[in-house]
């Protein structure tokens, strides 16, 4: 057995859910975010380029100079917030303006030329302070009497990697929630799923050896359980069969136990009735002794078909020649079958891979019937084919057709074909179930026909795996 | 012959006790496990007939315990038909086993053999009254006729010949003969018997083969 520990279906299938979920959600939110983030770079440079370009017109004007150095509150006013930093310089001079609220160190950037355009390529993105981005475009100006001057407007991007992060923090979250969510729904999902196998399992634990008879119902079960429960309903129908056959056979042998039980008793009983001689006693006796052997028969025969241990059996396999063994039956039965008039003709050759005494008994067992049953002066033919896949050995004699309706049933324990005939002490209805038990432990076959007066029974015996 | 019988169950230690006795043996029974393996240990027996399944001491401790110390020959007596249980008996040193119910006439053959091992030596030439056979020669003659045989024939009165005074049973018989080592439901030894008798014994006064009732059967000179 392994003891591996057994997970639960339910459990693992949420899990999945939730991990998909989660993974899902959290590759959106990054794409979602990445886009935003564009756009907000590019808005916020936007808005840089578009103050350096207002600053450029503005200064051309020699009256705004006189303004930014009369009322520089005024343009620390326009800029609006403490973020942004606003420097206009002649080159290698001490600013005119400077706006810098948050102290920010401004780099040194390389101004646009004035004849040209700004463009987004113009804005530089710095590291910045603390790790928030720091964007700054410059740009020269042409102010008539004063020459050329520089104007530096730059911007600490704090806002917007304020909302960046809230928006990553809320994808985050709403992911999470998302993943449980969806994990609890498909546990409950699932869990309801797995009803009906939690029903059949209940059900299945309710039948015992008093309802055999009852099977599995697949009413509203999903159509992957069918198979399965098609499978439980066969094999409950196997062990119907198998249970109540075992039933059979020890009402059979029970009542088979009656007779000699009942002879016993009765003839002891009866003899004990008065004072007898010693003839009567020893007759007494030996007739006990005679029902006793029928017993202890009996006994044996029951416990060989109880034996279910094939390994033991076999391991004294042996390669037998046919033709000896063929010739052994004839030489045992040859004096009985004489008796009865009955020649024996025993043929074939070829090699049985068989446990030699099991062999011998099922022969055996068929031949004595053979005898019993085969009509006066005629022949019972032993013989011996082998084939590439092992060897038949067939035993046929001449008698009365055994009725079709027979034939499949022969092979059961205490099966007789008449009952009243041939319920005599020297059948127990046990020989050919011993030679179907035979055959199994062999892995061979076993078959009879019975046509035009000829009972043929043929046992097959596979030849020894190379 | 000096027989110890270790059996707990009284009516099969009392018939064979009785039974042991009057073929002119000497019989000690023991009840129980215990006072079997201080017999055994205390007089030297010729042979042991060994239960298995007994309290206080079961047979193959018995045996176990018996093995250390001697070398007795020991035949248990087992109910239970199972090969892993024979091959334990032999293993701890047992020489023979039965499976009950066993026929009495089977156990007095397979003690005589245990008792007689070592010692049989294969006769050439066998002498009852006036029947002689020579076994190399495979040639019977009676009172001067030559009889003829057939194999399996031979090989019955050799048999007979063989164990003389002594019931053969017919699972015996037909293990010896025919190497058919199980009970069948058919009369096949009967009949053979009977075959032989009509050479061996019918043309002459003194009968050979005698029917024990519900044994088998018994060759000697006694009528």
């Amino acid at each position: 057995m392994n003891n591996r520990r057994h997970y639960s279906l339910t459990l693992r299938l949420a899990l999945i859910f939730a991990l998909l979920a989660f993974a899902l959600l959290a590759t959106l939110g990054v794409a979602l975010y990445r886009e935003l983030e564009r756009e907000l770079i590019k808005r916020d440079d936007g808005a840089l380029i578009y103050r350096a370009d207002q600053l450029r017109n503005l200064l051309n004007d020699s009256n705004t100079l006189e303004l930014i150095k009369t009322k520089p509150e005024l343009f620390q006013n326009m800029l609006g917030n403490s973020e942004s930093v606003l420097s206009i310089a002649a080159p290698g001079q001490k600013p005119l303006l400077l706006v810098n609220p948050g102290n920010i160190e401004i780099p040194n950037v390389t101004p646009v030329p004035k004849d040209h355009a700004l463009g987004f390529s113009d804005v530089h993105h710095l590291p910045g302070v603390n790790g928030v981005p720091f964007a700054t475009v410059a740009a020269s100006i042409d102010s008539g009497d004063l020459g050329s001057l520089q104007v530096t407007t730059g911007r600490l991007m704090t806002e917007r990697t304020a909302m960046l992060a809230s928006y990553r923090l809320s994808v985050f979250v709403l992911a999470c929630i998302a993943s449980i969510i969806l994990a609890l729904v498909g546990y409950l999902l699932v869990h309801r799923g797995l009803l009906p196998l939690r029903r059949l399992a209940k059900h299945a634990q309710g039948i015992g050896i008093a309802n055999l008879a009852e099977r599995l119902g697949s009413h509203g079960t999903p159509k992957e359980l069918l198979p399965m429960i098609d499978s439980f309903n066969t094999m409950l129908e196997r062990l119907a069969k198998g249970f109540v056959q075992l039933g059979q056979v020890s009402t059979d042998m029970a009542h088979e136990l009656r007779t000699p039980i009942n002879n016993l008793l009765g003839e002891t009983q009866v003899a004990l009735q008065q004072n007898r001689s010693i003839e009567n006693y020893q007759q007494l006796l030996a007739s006990n002794v005679e029902e006793l052997e029928r017993l202890a028969r009996m006994l044996d025969n029951m416990l060989f078909l109880a034996r279910t241990d094939p390994a033991s059996a076999l391991r004294q396999r042996q390669e037998l020649s046919a033709a000896d063994e063929v010739e052994r039956m004839a030489d045992y039965f040859e004096g009985l079958a004489n008796d009865v008039d009955i020649s024996i003709l025993a043929q074939g050759e070829g090699v049985i891979w068989a446990e030699p005494m099991l062999l011998r008994r099922a022969l055996a067992n068929l031949c004595a019937n053979a005898i019993k049953y085969g009509a006066p002066s005629s022949e019972l033919l032993i013989k011996a084919t082998p084939d590439a896949e092992g060897i038949s050995l067939s035993v046929s004699n001449r008698g009365e057709t055994i009725p079709a309706e027979h034939l499949p049933r022969l092979f059961e324990r205490f099966y007789r074909v008449d009952e009243s005939r041939e319920r005599s002490s020297q059948s127990n209805g046990l020989g050919l179930s011993i030679v179907a038990t035979i055959m199994q432990l062999h892995g061979g076959r076993y078959s009879v026909t019975s046509e035009a007066g000829v009972t043929c029974f043929e046992l097959f015996f596979p030849r020894r795996e190379a | 012959m000096n027989i110890l019988v270790v059996e707990d169950e009284p009516k099969a230690g009392n018939y064979l006790l009785n039974g042991l006795q009057e073929l002119g043996y000497s019989v000690s029974l023991a009840r129980d496990g215990v006072d079997g393996l201080h017999q055994a240990l205390e007089t030297p027996f010729d042979v042991i007939v060994l239960d298995v399944m007994m309290p206080k001491m079961d047979g193959w401790e018995v045996l176990r315990r018996l093995r250390k110390e001697a070398d007795t020959p020991v035949l248990f007596l087992t109910a239970r038909d199972d090969i892993a249980d024979r091959i334990k008996g032999l293993e701890l040193g047992a020489d023979d086993y039965l499976i009950k119910p066993f026929s009495f006439a089977e156990l007095v053959a397979r003690l005589r053999t245990l008792t007689r091992r070592g010692s049989s030596r294969e006769e050439e030439q066998l002498h009852i009254a006036d029947l002689q056979i020579d076994v190399l020669k495979r040639r019977v003659t009676r009172a001067g006729t030559r009889i003829t045989l057939t194999n399996k024939e031979f090989a019955l009165l050799h048999l007979f010949a063989t164990h003389q005074d002594q019931v053969l049973s017919r699972s015996m018989i037909a293990s010896r003969v025919w190497d058919m080592n199980f009970d069948s439901d058919t009369n096949v030894v009967d009949v053979a018997v009977r075959r032989l008798r009509l050479k061996i014994d019918d043309p002459f006064q003194l009968k050979l083969i005698h029917s024990v009732r519900g044994i088998g059967y018994r060759f000697d000179t006694l009528p």
